[in-house]
């Protein structure tokens, strides 16, 4: 791999130790691409931030590098956690005090902890064609799809690389010659709401695992709902990338989104939809004691729509509603007066926290209700509890109810 | 007689043990037991398998980004697999490898899921670059 003077510098310890192992992980990941340069980009956003992903080894890698002095060259932001930082979710204080030891330590490396999954939604918008280093698997689908920026689904460790170095190797989606589709998603029935979005990624990327789709004839989507149907996919697949006919800024035609490429077709029809639903869904029982919306973390429109269906209602007694933000989110919330209504529902607003990187297994709960086909994918390996899917208005009937339903219901308006 | 077959380095190190094929992508994220090493993804083919010790074969990684520190927790915990194979590694896994001393190779010059199955028994030398394998029953 060419690398410039001062790559060569950094890579030598002439900037200190963290552009030093930087640069290692970066040149690794290089030799595993065959890149042959490395791309200077202005923002790293890192994953891995959850004390269940990187545990008591995660905790003594990071204060090791800020007790041998690293800094981030660029500007660098933090993933969600595995705890709210402002409100108990009955979480023990042990987790509690491991998970802000991350935090802290990324702090003490210059690292921003926005603890968001949207970085995107959060005041870091990539232009068209800029690249960038995002580890979140989430947002590395956001950035290339919806935004037109460039970026690989980097691991946790070498987005933070990229941050303490200023550079990301240059392969894969950085180089425009590979962003072309690779298959073409005909969509048969179309889906309807948000958590139907999420059902289609989720099947899409069981089936196409880390192809690049091109989707078409989508309804005329929100952000929302492409930024969870990339969540889906790269999930249950390992999608980067997607093109959304008419909608996504490299598929203003289909021939634009496929270039030169040959393809298969796949149709997604109102079982395939369902299916999405069912692959992970696993539950004994019906009674819910908590239900979770927000993965991805809510917007101030989802949270306007969901404080409205809340609205003079009342959580069921013993039953837990977590709506799951950031703390920007948040704070408009309250200017805006749909946390006073949510919390007077009984729900619960929280930011920071992430279902799957928390605890609730050790707050008691046994049987959860979400809207995500992600939550619900890792559901059983990271939290054990029952898992049960659907779209938003079935969750939040759980919600009042303790119930959730046997009738399928689709969104009228989220 | 065992066979020998070259491949590329991805993480350096050496390990054995029998091996765990599965034609699955996988994502490591929130779907092994540290301790045990137990698949714990739903729908796997491996679902309820044990790559504790053992030398764990798949084509690909998927999933979350974060399954990088995630491999870098199970590399230096007891349900750590001996080695991984892949067809083509990518980075979450390489990188997670790598940082914990989790042995990693790739693209083996001959076929891998033709040479190796459940059950066989496998010595990855990744500083080498070299698979040996031993079918099952043969002493190794």
């Amino acid at each position: 791999m060419f690398l410039t003077d001062e790559e060569k510098r950094m890579a030598e310890g002439e900037y200190g130790y963290g552009p030093q192992i930087g640069m290692k992980i970066l040149m690794a990941v290089g030799k595993v691409y065959e890149a042959e340069k490395l791309i200077p980009i202005k923002h790293a956003h890192v994953a891995g931030t959850g004390f269940k992903t990187f545990g008591e080894v995660g905790v003594a890698w990071l204060e090791d590098l800020v007790a041998k002095g690293a800094k981030v060259r660029i500007p660098t932001t933090l993933n969600c956690i595995g705890v709210d930082r402002a409100t108990d979710l009955g979480f023990p204080k042990e987790k509690f005090d491991w998970q802000m030891r991350i935090d802290k330590a990324y702090e003490d490396m210059g690292c921003t902890s926005l603890n968001t999954c949207t970085p995107y939604w959060c005041g870091y918008v990539p232009r068209l064609g800029e690249s960038v280093s995002w580890s979140e698997s989430s947002a590395v689908v956001y950035c290339n799809s919806v935004l037109g920026a460039r970026d690989n689904r980097e691991g946790a460790q070498s987005s933070f690389a990229a941050g303490l170095t200023g550079r990301t190797p240059a392969y894969g989606l950085h180089l425009p010659e590979n962003r072309r589709g690779q298959v073409l998603i005909k969509i048969i029935d179309q889906p309807k709401g948000y958590s139907e979005f999420s059902a289609v990624g989720c099947y899409v990327g069981k089936t196409i695992i880390d192809k690049i789709p091109v989707f078409e004839n989508l309804p005329v989507p929100t952000n929302e709902e492409l930024s969870t149907l990339g969540a889906a996919m790269a999930c249950t697949g390992g999608v980067a990338m997607f093109h959304a006919i008419g909608y996504t800024p490299e598929a203003p035609t289909k021939e634009a989104a496929f270039g030169s490429n040959t393809y298969e077709t796949i149709e997604v029809t109102r079982k395939e939809i369902q299916e999405g639903f069912q692959v992970a869904t696993r539950s004994t029982t019906r009674e819910v004691d908590l239900v979770t919306l927000g993965c991805p973390q809510l917007t101030i429109q989802q949270i306007k729509v969901i404080s409205e269906k809340l609205s003079g209602k009342k959580v069921k007694d013993g039953v837990t509603l977590w709506l799951q933000t950031n703390a920007f989110v948040k704070g408009m919330s309250k200017q805006l007066g749909y946390s006073d209504i949510i919390e007077k529902a009984g729900g619960i607003l929280t930011q920071d926290a992430c279902t799957c990187l928390s605890y609730p297994e050790l707050a008691g709960y046994k049987t959860m209700a979400c809207n995500s086909t992600k939550v619900s994918f890792y559901t059983p390996g990271s939290n054990g509890l029952n898992i049960l899917c659907g779209s938003t208005d079935m969750c939040i009937e759980a919600a009042l109810t303790g119930t959730f339903p046997e009738e399928w219901k689709q969104d009228e308006d989220f | 007689m065992s066979k020998i077959i070259k491949c590329r380095t991805i993480s350096e190190g050496y390990g054995e043990g029998e091996a765990i094929v599965t034609d699955m992508a996988f994502g490591f994220n929130h779907a092994v037991d540290f301790e045990t090493g137990r698949i714990k993804e739903p729908g796997h083919t491996l679902e309820g398998e044990f790559i504790k010790g053992k030398v764990f074969i798949f084509p690909k990684a998927k999933g979350s980004t974060g399954g990088s520190c995630y491999v870098y927790q199970l590399g230096l915990a007891p349900g750590s697999p001996a080695a991984i194979i892949n067809l083509n590694t990518e980075t979450i896994v390489a990188v997670g490898a790598i940082l914990s001393g989790l042995p990693v190779v790739d693209r083996l010059e001959e076929d891998l899921f033709s040479n190796i199955e459940t059950g066989d028994y496998v010595k990855v030398d990744a500083t080498n670059g070299t698979v040996e394998i031993f079918k099952k029953g043969e002493k190794h």
